[in-house]
C-alpha cells in the first residue's frame, strides 16, 4: 500500500467542495446555530486535506495540525454556543438577522 | 479497487448530507446529516492510514461537539423556520460567493504543476506506525510539546468563559 489510492487530487477536490457547501452555508442562512454547524463543516474539509497530504507526504505533522484543529473547534463551539445561549435569552432568537446590537 | 469504492461512497455521503445540513429546514435534523459528515470523513481518514484521527474523530466530533449542539437545540427549543435561507441580493450574493470559492479551489486543486512547478513527488514508503497512537504520541509530546500545553490553556480559557457567558443575566 504504497501509492495514494485513489489519488490525492480526489481528496482535494472532496475536500474543496465540502469547504464550499460551508462556505454557501454560512453565507445564506439566517439561524446561528445553522452557521456553526457550516463553520465545522469548513474546518473539517480542512482537516481532510490536512490528513491527505499528510498521508501523501509519509509525515505525521499533518495528523498533529488535525489534533490542535479538533481542539480549537472544540473551544469554539463551547463559546459560541453559551453566546447563542445569551443572546436568545435576552432577544429571544437566534436569527443573526436579528441581531444588531451594535449596528451604527 | 475496494478503496476507490469505499472512497466513491464515504465522499458521496458527505456532499449529500453537506448539503442537507446546508438546505434543511430542520434544525435537529441539520445536526443528525452533520453527524453523517462527520462519520464519513472519519472513514476516509481510516482509508488515509489515520486510524488515530478517525477515532478521534468520532469521538470529540460526533461524540462531544454533537452533544453539545443537540443540548443547545433542545434547550433553546428553536421553531421551525420556514425560510430559512436569507431573503433577497444576500443570498444571490452567497451562492455567486460560494461559486467563486469553488472555482477558485478546483483551480488550485487541480493545477498540474502543484502550485510550485514539478508536481507533487510519489509517496515514500509509510513507516509501519503510521497514524498509530504511540506514534503520534511521540511526536506530540517531543516536538509539538509546545503548541500542546498552549492547548490545554486554550481550553481552560473556553471552559471558564463558556461558564461566565452561561451564568451571567444580561440586563
Amino acid at each position: 500500500m504504497n501509492s495514494v489510492m485513489p489519488p490525492l487530487v480526489a481528496y482535494q477536490i472532496l475536500a474543496a467542495i465540502l469547504f464550499t457547501i460551508g462556505v454557501v452555508g454560512v453565507l445564506v442562512r439566517r439561524s446561528a446555530l445553522i452557521i456553526f454547524m457550516s463553520i465545522e463543516l469548513m474546518l473539517n474539509a480542512v482537516n481532510l486535506s490536512f490528513v491527505a497530504f499528510s498521508r501523501q507526504h509519509g509525515s505525521m505533522d499533518g495528523h498533529i495540525f488535525v489534533f490542535f484543529v479538533m481542539a480549537v473547534a472544540a473551544a469554539e463551539v463551547a463559546i459560541g454556543l453559551a453566546i447563542l445561549v445569551a443572546i436568545f435569552r435576552k432577544k429571544e432568537t437566534a436569527n443573526v438577522d436579528d441581531v444588531h446590537l451594535l449596528k451604527g | 479497487m475496494l478503496e476507490t469504492i469505499l472512497f466513491a461512497f464515504f465522499a458521496l455521503t458527505a456532499i449529500f448530507c453537506a448539503l442537507g445540513v446546508v438546505f434543511h429546514k430542520n434544525p435537529v435534523h441539520c445536526a443528525l446529516l452533520l453527524v453523517g459528515v462527520l462519520l464519513s470523513l472519519s472513514g476516509l481518514f481510516i482509508l488515509l492510514s489515520a486510524q488515530f484521527i478517525a477515532a478521534l474523530q468520532v469521538i470529540v466530533y460526533a461524540g462531544a461537539i454533537m452533544v453539545l449542539f443537540l443540548f443547545v437545540l433542545m434547550l433553546l427549543n428553536f421553531r421551525q423556520d420556514p425560510d430559512v435561507l436569507t431573503p433577497g441580493a444576500a443570498k444571490g450574493f452567497g451562492f455567486l460567493f460560494g461559486l467563486l470559492v469553488m472555482v477558485e479551489l478546483l483551480w488550485t486543486a487541480l493545477s498540474p504543476n502543484g502550485g510550485e512547478g514539478g508536481g507533487l513527488p510519489a509517496a515514500p514508503p509509510l513507516p509501519a506506525d503510521f497514524g498509530s497512537p504511540a506514534a503520534i504520541g511521540k511526536i506530540l509530546y517531543t516536538t509539538w510539546l509546545f503548541p500542546f500545553e498552549i492547548t490545554s490553556i486554550l481550553l481552560l480559557v473556553a471552559v471558564v468563559g463558556a461558564v461566565v457567558l452561561a451564568k451571567r443575566k444580561f440586563a
